[in-house]
C-alpha cells in the first residue's frame, strides 16, 4: 500500500518537539554529566534549526519480522553455533569470499551488505544484512539456485533444518531480532537500481565527453 | 502430427505420475474452439455437500486419457470455506497453507490488489466466503458442452444440499481470441513424468511436484501437503482471477500512440510480445505471420538469446514477464519455480476493435483466469508482487505488466529501439480484477475421501 503521509502544521510540529524534549530530559535526569551537556547542546541546535521534514520513507515491517525503509529491509540474527562451527564457518567464508564468493553474492542482486560476527568465545553467530523487498520473497529461488552456499553459511548453527526444509523460514524468524533503530541513506534505491544509475551516470559522462570534443 | 500419434507407447511407459488419479484439467490443453461453463455453488449442509460430491465424482474426468481433448470434461475444486462446510476434520483443515485458509481477498495486500482491484470492488459473490465449490465444464463443441453441463446439473437439481450462486458461460469466441483480441494460452510448462511430450520451445520439463502435490519439486523435495496423505497426494491448488477487460481504454491507448493500422497492430504486439495471431515477436519481429501463430510446433519455439535488450520482444511485455526464459535478470531467480499451468477462459462479447468509449469499458467481457500449481498461492503472490506490479527484475524500475498490471497515474511502457527507446506515457489498467478465489483441486481419491465417510463413520443410505 502507498504509505500514508501525515501533513503536520508548524505549530503541531513545535508542540510535538516540546513533548519529545521533555521526555528526553526526564530520561537523562540521572545520566552522566557529559551526556546531559551534550543533550542540552543538541536541544538548542534543534530548536534554532529549520523545522524537520517528514522522512523520505516511513519505517515499516519487512513482512513477518524486521524493519523496512522504502525498498530496503534489515535482518539481524543471533544464533548458537554447533561445537567447532565457528572455526569451520570462518574458514569457509574466508575461502569463499576470497575467491568466487563476492561474485556469487553480486548475482543475487538484492543484498546490499552482509556481516558475520562471532560472539561469546565463538559460541554464537551474529548475522546482519540489508536487502531489498520482503524477506522471504526470493528465499525459494535462492534455495534452488544456491542451496549449498546457504547450507554451508548456516549449517553450523544449532538446529539448522536445511535450506529445503519447510521449517527454514520459522527457524530464521525464531532467532531474528528486530532493530530498534536503523538508518538508510537511500531508501528508494534497490541494489538493481543503484547499478542501473551507475551505468547511466557513466554513459552520460561518456556522452558529454564526446560532444565536448 | 495429431496428439494421438505423439502419445507413443514409449511415453506412456515413462509416465511417473498417477494419471488416473489426477483431474484431467491439469494436463488437458483447452480445446479450440472451446465452449464451457463455470458453476459456483454453496453448500447448505454438510450431508448435502458430501452427497453432491458423491454424485458428481464419477463424472469428473481423469488425466489418464488426457490426449482425448475431444471429450467434454468436468473439473471440480473446493474453497477453504467449502472444506469447512463439508466438515473436514479440524487437524486436516489446519494442514492447509495459511493463504489458502484465509482466501484470496484477505491476501489483497500481498497480491497488490488495491485501488481498482481492491476486493471491496469485486463482483459478488467473490471474496465473500460464500463460494464453496467450483465446477467447470469444458468442451470443443456446443452440443457436447450442453450435454455435459446437463449431466453436471443433474447431480444437484432437485436436491437441497447445494445452491448455485453463479453460472458463467465462457468460450465460443470467433477464432478463440480473448477479450482484448489475442490468441492466448500458448506456452504452457511441460511437466516431467506426465507422459506429455514437450512442444518445441517448452524447454526442459519441470518437476511434477511444482504442479501436483506428492512429487519432488525443482528443489528435489515434495512440498508440504494437506493431511491425510489420501487428501494431499495427486491434488493441487487453483487460483481463480476474474478480469473485466476495459476494451475502450485499450483501443484508445492503441489509437493515441500510433499513426497507421500497421503501427497500431505492432504496438498491440509489443504489449503482449505476440501478434494477435499468436506469432511471437522473437520469430516475427516486423510483421504478423498467421501461419506461425497457429502452429503449436513453431509458435513457442524460441529463446531470447538474440534479443537480450528486448528490441524484438520488449523486456516488459506480458509474455516475457510471465516467462523470462533465458533473459539475463539482475536478481538471482529460478524461472522454473514460478511457472503455472494456465487455463484461460474468455467470457462475454467478443473483442471489438472499434469500441472506444468509456461505456465499452463496462461491457461485461473479460477472462476467468485459472492457474494451477502445487503452490498456487505463493506463486501468485510472487508473480503479482515481483513480475506483474514491479519492474525491478527486468531493470524497468516501477513499470508494470501492460496487460494484467494495476497501473498508477502517469505509468509508462518502454519499447527498446535503436537508436533510443520509446517510452509511452499514460498506460492504463486494461484488465480490472473483479473477483478471485483460492481453490483446492482434489485428486479423484481425495474427492471420494471428501465425499465419503471421513466424518460419517457409517455410510448413509441414499435418499430416495
Amino acid at each position: 500500500m502507498a504509505p500514508q503521509t501525515q501533513v503536520k502544521t508548524g505549530s503541531q510540529q513545535s508542540s510535538d518537539l516540546e513533548q519529545k524534549v521533555q521526555k528526553l530530559r526526564e530520561l537523562y535526569a540521572d545520566a552522566p554529566e557529559i551526556g546531559k551537556t551534550a543533550l542540552e547542546n543538541l536541544i538548542r541546535a534543534l530548536k534554532s534549526g529549520t523545522p524537520a521534514k517528514e522522512p523520505a520513507a516511513r519505517i515499516e515491517s519487512a513482512g513477518r519480522i524486521g524493519r523496512r525503509q522504502g525498498k530496503v529491509s534489515e535482518l539481524t540474527v543471533i544464533v548458537p553455533l554447533a561445537p567447532g562451527g565457528a572455526k569451520r564457518l570462518r574458514g569457509f567464508l574466508e575461502t569463499l569470499h576470497g575467491t568466487i564468493g563476492n561474485e556469487l553474492v553480486d548475482r543475487v542482486g538484492t543484498v546490499h551488505d552482509m556481516r558475520f560476527v562471532f560472539l561469546e568465545n565463538d559460541t554464537k553467530l551474529l548475522f546482519c544484512t540489508a536487502y531489498d523487498g520482503d524477506w522471504d520473497v526470493y528465499i525459494e529461488d535462492f534455495a534452488t539456485k544456491i542451496p549449498d552456499i546457504l547450507n554451508l553459511q548456516f549449517g553450523d548453527t544449532e538446529g539448522w533444518p536445511g535450506i529445503h526444509s519447510p521449517k527454514v523460514k520459522d527457524f530464521i524468524v525464531s532467532h531474528q531480532i528486530t532493530a530498534d533503530f536503523w538508518y538508510v541513506a537511500n531508501p528508494s534505491l534497490t541494489v538493481v537500481e543503484t547499478r542501473r544509475l551507475e551505468r547511466i551516470g557513466n554513459a552520460t559522462e561518456e556522452f558529454l565527453d564526446k560532444i565536448s570534443e | 502430427m495429431s496428439l494421438d500419434e505423439r502419445v507413443s507407447e514409449d511415453l506412456r511407459n515413462r509416465t511417473t505420475v498417477d494419471l488416473d488419479d489426477i483431474q484431467a484439467t491439469l494436463l488437458r490443453y483447452r480445446p479450440e474452439p472451446y465452449f464451457g461453463t463455470h458453476l459456483f455453488l454453496h453448500i447448505n449442509d454438510p450431508h448435502g455437500g458430501r452427497e453432491f460430491l458423491r454424485r458428481l465424482a464419477p463424472h469428473i474426468g481423469s488425466a489418464a486419457d488426457w490426449w482425448n481433448a475431444a471429450d467434454a470434461w468436468i473439473a471440480v475444486a473446493i474453497t477453504y470455506p467449502g472444506l469447512v462446510a463439508l466438515e473436514v476434520p479440524e487437524d486436516s483443515l489446519r494442514s492447509f497453507p495459511e493463504a489458502f485458509q484465509v482466501g484470496m481477498a484477505a491476501r489483497a495486500e500481498k497480491l497488490r490488489d488495491y485501488g481498482a482491484n481492491d476486493p471491496k470492488n469485486w463482483d459478488r459473490p467473490f471474496g465473500t466466503g460464500q463460494i464453496h465449490i467450483q465446477v467447470s465444464i469444458v468442451s470443443d463443441s456446443e452440443d457436447k458442452w450442453r450435454r455435459t453441463l446437463e449431466s453436471a446439473r443433474r447431480q444437484y437439481q432437485g436436491y437441497s444440499g447445494v445452491t448455485v450462486l453463479l453460472t458463467q458461460d465462457f468460450g465460443a469466441q470467433p477464432g478463440s481470441l480473448n477479450s482484448l483480441g489475442y490468441k492466448d494460452s500458448i506456452g504452457q510448462p511441460a511437466i516431467e513424468g506426465s507422459g506429455v511430450e514437450p512442444l518445441p520451445g517448452q524447454g526442459q520439463p519441470i518437476k511434477a511436484g511444482e504442479f501436483i502435490l506428492g512429487y519432488p519439486g525443482e528443489a528435489g523435495v515434495p512440498l508440504a501437503m494437506p493431511q491425510p496423505d489420501v487428501l494431499g497426494r495427486n491434488s493441487t491448488y487453483v487460483g481463480l482471477r476474474k478480469y473485466q477487460s476495459r476494451v475502450g481504454a485499450f483501443n484508445r491507448f492503441l489509437r493515441a500512440n500510433s499513426q497507421t493500422d500497421e503501427e497500431r497492430e505492432l504496438l498491440a504486439a509489443k504489449l503482449v510480445g505476440r501478434w494477435r495471431s499468436g506469432a511471437p515477436l522473437t520469430l516475427a519481429p516486423t510483421t504478423d505471420d498467421a501461419a506461425l501463430g497457429e502452429d503449436p510446433q513453431r509458435n513457442n519455439d524460441f529463446t531470447y538469446a538474440n534479443d537480450s535488450r528486448g528490441r524484438q520482444a520488449p523486456l516488459g511485455c506480458h509474455m516475457r514477464r510471465m516467462n523470462p526464459r533465458d533473459t539475463k535478470m539482475p536478481v538471482l531467480t529460478d524461472v522454473n519455480i514460478h511457472r503455472i499451468i494456465r487455463r484461460s477462459t474468455t467470457y462475454g462479447a467478443p473483442y471489438d476493435p472499434n469500441a472506444i468509449s468509456d461505456h465499452d469499458d463496462e461491457d461485461a467481457r473479460g477472462i476467468y483466469f485459472l492457474f494451477i500449481s502445487a503452490k498456487a498461492m505463493s506463486t501468485l503472490e510472487f508473480l503479482q508482487h515481483e513480475w506483474i506490479n514491479d519492474g525491478t527484475f527486468m531493470n524497468l524500475r516501477t513499470e508494470r505488466d501492460p496487460i494484467v498490471g494495476l497501473q498508477e497515474e502517469g505509468a509508462t511502457f518502454t519499447i527498446p529501439k535503436r537508436p533510443v527507446r520509446r517510452r509511452i506515457h499514460g498506460i492504463q489498467t486494461f484488465n480490472v480484477l473483479r473477483g478471485g478465489e483460492y481453490l483446492f483441486m482434489p485428486s479423484l481419491s481425495a474427492l471420494n475421501w471428501l465425499a465419503g465417510s471421513n466424518a460419517e463413520a457409517v455410510v448413509r443410505p441414499a435418499h430416495v
